[in-house]
């Protein structure tokens, strides 16, 4: 193995320069601000859980999971996403305390370092869980928070995918002969691919109406606009009227241009247990976030509560959002060391303005006028003004 | 319209995949498979071609600065990429398989297997419960196990005609290929106008 050269940080690992920052922390002000005030309470968690806790139940492939070892020899995780630790603070405690509870974070979290571009191993995610509630206005709730964020920040062209994992698994089950046929089927779906769909139901020697009933739900629940558009597959009636509720608050809402449905919808994660969604904005190749119902994962943690939850990945909203450039301008101070009193006065002045004021003594400048053209604005001390001697100065 | 940017493989696959799309009524221009261009643009569909290594088209994809892309099978079982697999061509077929020399066994200790598809060779030896050495090649694998460097080789095989003429056989079929048409998700959402009209258009002309 070669050296580590200085200027080296570990691989996935970014460094946020001053103007990603200031954009991060507009996002991060918007999104609170908007979520704060719509009744969800931001809590934090540990950077690192258990691996037996949190690292197992989590949604993300264990193979992605950056784990460590404490110093008793247990194995630890840095936390791969935040909805799992708020399941356990939630089923630990919070609950007993406030039902339902509405929580927001704003978070890293982690993935295995991998060495192709584009796939940090530590990124930022903003994100609502909605817990002890399983009424349809919680998934409801859920949908038009993260349309009205996403408005809210800014991002221009996007769209919400909207499946419902039990439809899915129903349809499939009633027209395969084996629950084998129907993993094999819905792993395909997850991988999204159509093709290997298309073959397989082709390869299971099914009935012939069952294949043909099959292929054509692919094609058509891919995108359709209304719910009742795929009746005719469904069957489990109870779900159907369940979307069909979502569908109608969607529209009181008046957000329904931003969504469309797709019934072949099917996330790796087994622990979504109703309605899931991706979200996709133009500017990004990868999907902005993802969300959906995951009693299941409650249950896991020993709680028989429903709950609800999105999450937004920052480091692509960052590629997606436009934030105006530099908010504040900045003014430069100079000050002989002579005058150091009355430039820090000055400098107060001007902060209680609300100005962005940065003080700086010109006797430590190698190249005065190079560091003048940085800012917008410079303000100079003139040693005559206050009956000083000049000494020294050109 | 919006548009549509098409990630199309070099080589082998381009000219099949050319007449594909004029068989479903693209205007494409007549010089495109002789231009050394990388980038072509067809104003008058909204459309934008760029030609890339066949290895590389789920990339451009996967990365959503193309749209949709032309790409064989056994690329994309080698890289398991995040795109989506729209579409059977089925053209350039052919399979991927393992060759060796003659009535040989493989290597008890540690087989040798020399492959430019490392991922595919792993899990195909891995699913059937053998331990083998991967050894990474970028072409003319045959020479491999001729020269001594591997037991067996994994590799496509379209007419068998190299096989045949460097005398190996071959010994397992692993997966069959043809070429795909791949779409990235964000653009298969923002998009799905033109892309299902584009699926629609091709899989008339591909049944």
């Amino acid at each position: 193995m070669s050296t580590i050269k200085l200027f080296e940080k570990p691989l996935g690992m970014r460094d946020t320069f001053p103007q990603t920052y200031e954009k991060l922390e507009a996002i991060r002000e918007k999104g609170r601000h908007f979520l704060y005030a719509h009744g969800y309470d931001f809590i934090k968690t540990p950077s690192v859980e258990y691996y037996d806790t949190v690292g197992k139940a989590s949604a993300i492939d264990d193979a992605s999971l950056f784990k460590l070892v404490d110093n008793q020899g247990n194995m630890l995780v840095l936390r791969p996403d935040m909805t799992t630790p708020i399941a356990r603070i939630a089923t630990a405690k919070l609950l007993k305390e406030k039902i339902p509870q509405r929580l927001a974070y704003f978070a890293s979290v982690f993935r295995a370092q991998q060495t192709e571009g584009g796939r940090p191993a530590e990124f930022e995610q903003m994100g609502i869980e909605l817990i002890g509630d399983s009424s349809v206005f919680a998934d409801a709730e859920v949908i038009m928070t993260a349309i009205q964020l996403l408005q809210q920040l800014g991002v221009e062209a996007f769209t919400l995918t909207i499946g419902h994992a039990r439809v899915l698994q129903a349809i499939l089950q009633q027209y395969t002969a084996n629950d084998k046929q129907m993993n094999v089927l819905r792993q395909l779906l997850v991988e999204r691919n159509y093709v290997g769909f298309e073959e397989a139901v082709k390869s299971f020697g099914l009935p012939k109406e069952n294949s043909v009933i099959l292929l054509q739900f692919i094609e058509e629940a891919v995108n359709v606009k209304s719910v009742l558009n795929i009746e005719k597959y469904v069957v489990n009636q109870n779900e159907l009227t369940y979307m069909y509720e979502l569908e109608q608050l969607l529209k009181q809402a008046n957000l329904i241009d931003y969504i469309t449905f797709d019934f072949t919808l099917a996330s790796h994660m087994n622990y979504y247990t109703g309605m899931l969604f991706e979200v996709f904005a133009a500017g990004s190749g990868f999907p902005l976030g993802n969300g959906g119902r995951y009693d299941g994962l409650l249950a896991h943690f020993g709680s028989e509560v429903g709950a609800t939850g999105f999450g937004l990945r920052v480091d692509r909203l960052l590629e997606v959002v436009q934030v105006r450039e530099s908010i504040l301008a900045t003014a430069l101070l100079l000050f002989e060391p002579a005058l150091y009193n009355e430039a820090l006065k000055c400098a107060n002045n001007l902060r209680i303005d609300g100005r962005r004021v940065t003080m700086q003594a010109i006797s430590s400048l190698t190249n005065v006028a190079a560091y003048k053209a940085q800012f917008s604005e410079v303000i100079y001390l003139n040693p005559a003004d206050y009956g000083i001697q000049e000494e020294g100065q050109q | 319209m919006t548009e549509l940017t098409i990630a199309m493989p070099k080589g082998r696959i381009f000219t099949e995949a050319c007449k594909i799309l004029e068989n479903a009524g693209f205007q494409l221009p007549e010089d495109m498979e002789d231009t050394r261009k990388l980038m072509i643009e067809i104003p008058e569909e909204n459309i934008r071609f760029i030609l890339a290594k066949p290895m590389d088209v789920p990339v451009y994809v996967e990365h959503g600065v193309a749209d949709i892309g032309i790409a064989g099978k056994d690329v994309l079982l080698e890289q398991q990429r995040t795109i989506l697999e729209l579409l059977d061509l089925k053209i350039s077929a052919c399979y991927i398989a393992s060759a060796g020399l003659p009535n040989t066994i493989m290597n008890e200790v540690a087989p040798r297997i020399a492959t430019k598809y490392p991922h595919i060779a792993t899990k195909y030896y891995k699913e059937i419960g053998e331990q083998v050495e991967i050894i990474e090649l970028n072409g003319s694998i045959e020479l491999a196990p001729m020269i001594g460097l591997a037991d067996r080789i994994v590799d496509i095989v379209s007419t068998g005609r190299t096989l045949k003429e460097n005398g190996l056989v071959e010994y397992e079929r692993i997966a069959d290929v043809s070429s795909r048409l791949i779409a990235n998700p964000v653009s298969y959402r923002l998009k799905s106008m033109r892309i299902r009209d584009l699926v629609s258009r091709l899989r008339k002309c591909v049944e």
